[in-house]
């Protein structure tokens, strides 16, 4: 018994020592014990490219404040986080940090004083990011980046929900920790696409489902799940593996680069999140490595099992719209008066200015989320190499009630050979209070 | 880009993705056509397009190439154009007139698409906005044409 007891207690008291080391330990960084030597401008450039990939400045910034300063609200299950302020300023932002604080942050999720990062900071795809990239980046955030005092704002998780050091466990379990491997298999492009999407692009966090822990369920190819459409935001990032129906099957490489480079191609136009990806991010992508994003995307497999039958256009419901006959079916009236005159009686748009509805994965994804949220809300500027677009999606919030905008979208989603699920008075009516954008408590990024 | 506007065509210089109401009022100085919300809901800046009745606003010119399109202009040209023009004067519709272009134009497109519309066909298609509030003229212009056949 006495033995026993002694066996349960050295596994405790090892169990207990081994979880307070990860929790505490901060993990070694290959620039430890090395003094970055003043950057050369081309590294800084190089550094700032790296910031366009990685899309710093989406999170890092508020829509009315100064570059990298932090302050965006994030929603989560368990309260609101704020982004933090990375420019150099000495005081509120990472002025004091050495490049292999930097690197930690970055590729293991531990800030300078030793806390974890919230995995809302993309790590553990960052974690894939080569050291060169790493280097230029800190150079850019050094040298290139103007200090903004701002104080960062506490989070709103309540105690003892607000301890940190669990996520040192979080990451043992849901983190690879190792950069980008090459795949001997794959030829160059294919892994510098690779390279791109799953490390600083970090294309998952949006567009792969997310497990119990808010854990992204896969962080490349080697799942099927990886990059096949999620829920996130109020928004439905489609997949953007070879699906026909809610993913990429139907679209060439040169159509996914001309989406990357353009924000539309003649399957679609940016809107909800992508817009601020697009504005941001890849318009600003070198023509090789937005090739290779293509390259990469369009190897991955599509599932039949969970995309279902390949949509194929119908023409009968343009005749349908036919005023005599307009009214027998229910939500046509409401698309000819409101939706139409842009989007054509035949749902294909006009050319690559006014998307199509007719075959889209907003229309033909079971979540219906997307086609709610841009009804109601419209969408944000999309602003391709410093011009506006001639033609936004409008807010309809104000104009449709619940049941006419269920009705419509109901309509669209079934029209032209499309399949989507019918939309339910009740789910225009609960994204309509989650995004009303008159509430004194809006979230700008809901992660769950 | 080649545009065909009432009858005549024009060689425009500009992008594919300009609102053909831009190309109508600015570079061709075309300006009975109107701009009013510049979303597709007030009905304003209406024109046909191969007869139909097409939101100028949001319509860049490069999806209209080598279509008919008409404005108000030459509205008149068009015999159902003429008869509601007619019906318009005969019902004093207008007041400040700033959408009656559009009015016109829908009220064209729909008795050139049904000759006899029913009350719900004019109820589907008089969707254009109007602030004077002149709904009750236009209703009665339109009952008016739609009982005597638009020829």
């Amino acid at each position: 018994m006495k033995k026993l007891f002694l066996t349960v207690l050295g596994v405790v008291v090892v169990g207990a020592a081994g979880t307070a080391w990860i929790a505490t330990h901060t993990p070694s960084s290959p620039f430890d014990n090395v003094t970055a030597s003043a950057p050369s401008e081309d590294l800084i450039a190089r550094g700032e490219y790296v910031a366009r990939l990685g899309d710093c400045v989406a999170c890092h910034t508020t829509p009315d404040g100064k570059a990298f300063a932090g302050g965006l609200e994030m929603g989560t299950p368990l309260g609101s986080i704020f982004t933090t302020n990375i420019t150099p300023d000495p005081e509120t932002g990472i002025g004091n940090y050495s490049l292999a604080d930097f690197d930690r942050a970055l590729r293991h999720g531990v800030a300078a004083d030793g806390h974890r990062l919230y995995p809302a900071m993309p790590y553990p795809s960052y974690d894939k990011m080569t050291d060169g990239d790493i280097e230029a980046l800190y150079a850019y955030f050094m040298e290139g980046v103007e200090p903004v005092s701002q104080a960062n704002k506490p989070t709103e998780i309540e105690e003892p929900l607000n301890m940190r050091w669990p996520l040192a466990l979080w990451n043992v379990v849901f983190t690879e920790g190792e950069v980008y491997q090459a795949k001997a298999s794959e030829d160059g492009m294919w892994n510098r696409g690779a390279y791109l999407v799953q490390g600083p692009g970090h294309c998952g966090s949006c567009h792969t489902p997310r497990g119990p822990a808010m854990n992204e369920v896969a962080l490349d190819e080697s799942s099927p799940e990886y990059l096949s459409g999620a829920l996130l935001d109020g928004w439905y990032a489609p997949s953007l593996r070879n699906d026909p129906n809610i993913g990429l099957g139907r679209w060439s490489e040169e159509d996914v680069y001309a989406y990357l480079k353009n924000g539309r191609n003649e399957h679609g136009v940016v809107f909800g999140s992508m817009v601020e990806a697009f504005n941001n991010s890849t318009q600003f992508m070198s023509d090789d490595d937005l090739m290779s994003i293509a390259h990469y995307l369009k190897s991955l497999p599509a599932d039949p099992d969970y995309d279902g039958p390949v949509w194929a256009y119908d023409e009968a419901t343009a005749d349908d719209l036919s005023r005599d006959v307009a009214d027998k079916v229910p939500g046509a009236r409401t698309y000819a008066a409101n939706c139409a005159f842009c989007h054509g009686r035949d749902g294909l748009g006009q050319n690559e200015w006014i998307p199509p509805l007719a075959g889209v994965s907003s229309m033909l994804a079971p979540e219906a989320e997307s086609a709610i949220n841009v009804t109601l809300n419209g969408s944000p500027r999309v602003i391709a190499n410093g011009v506006p677009d001639s033609y936004r999606m409008p807010p309809y919030r104000e104009h449709l009630s619940d049941a006419q905008m269920a009705e419509v979208l109901t309509y669209a989603r079934s029209a032209w050979g499309n399949h989507g699920d019918a939309v339910s008075e009740e789910e225009v009516a609960a994204l309509r209070s989650h995004t009303d954008p008159a509430s004194i408590d809006v979230i700008i990024l809901q992660m769950r | 880009m080649k545009l065909t506007i009432n009858n005549e065509t024009y060689d425009v210089d500009a992008d594919g993705d300009t609102p053909l109401l831009w190309v109508i009022r600015d570079n061709l100085g075309m300006t009975g056509t109107k701009y009013g919300c510049g979303l597709a809901q007030c009905g304003a800046c209406s024109v046909m397009v191969d007869g139909v009745v097409t939101r100028s606003c949001v319509t860049p010119i490069d999806a209209v190439e080598g279509q008919e399109i008409t404005t108000i202009e030459a509205i008149e040209n068009d015999p159902v154009g003429k008869r509601v023009v007619e019906k318009w004067v005969e019902h004093q519709v207008p007041q400040c007139g700033y959408c009656q272009s559009g009015q016109v134009m829908a009220a064209t497109a729909l008795l050139k698409e049904i000759e006899n519309p029913t009350e719900d066909d004019v109820e589907a298609a008089m969707v254009n906005l109007c602030r004077c509030g002149t709904y009750n003229a236009i209703h009665a212009a339109v009952k008016d044409l739609a009982e005597g056949g638009a020829s």
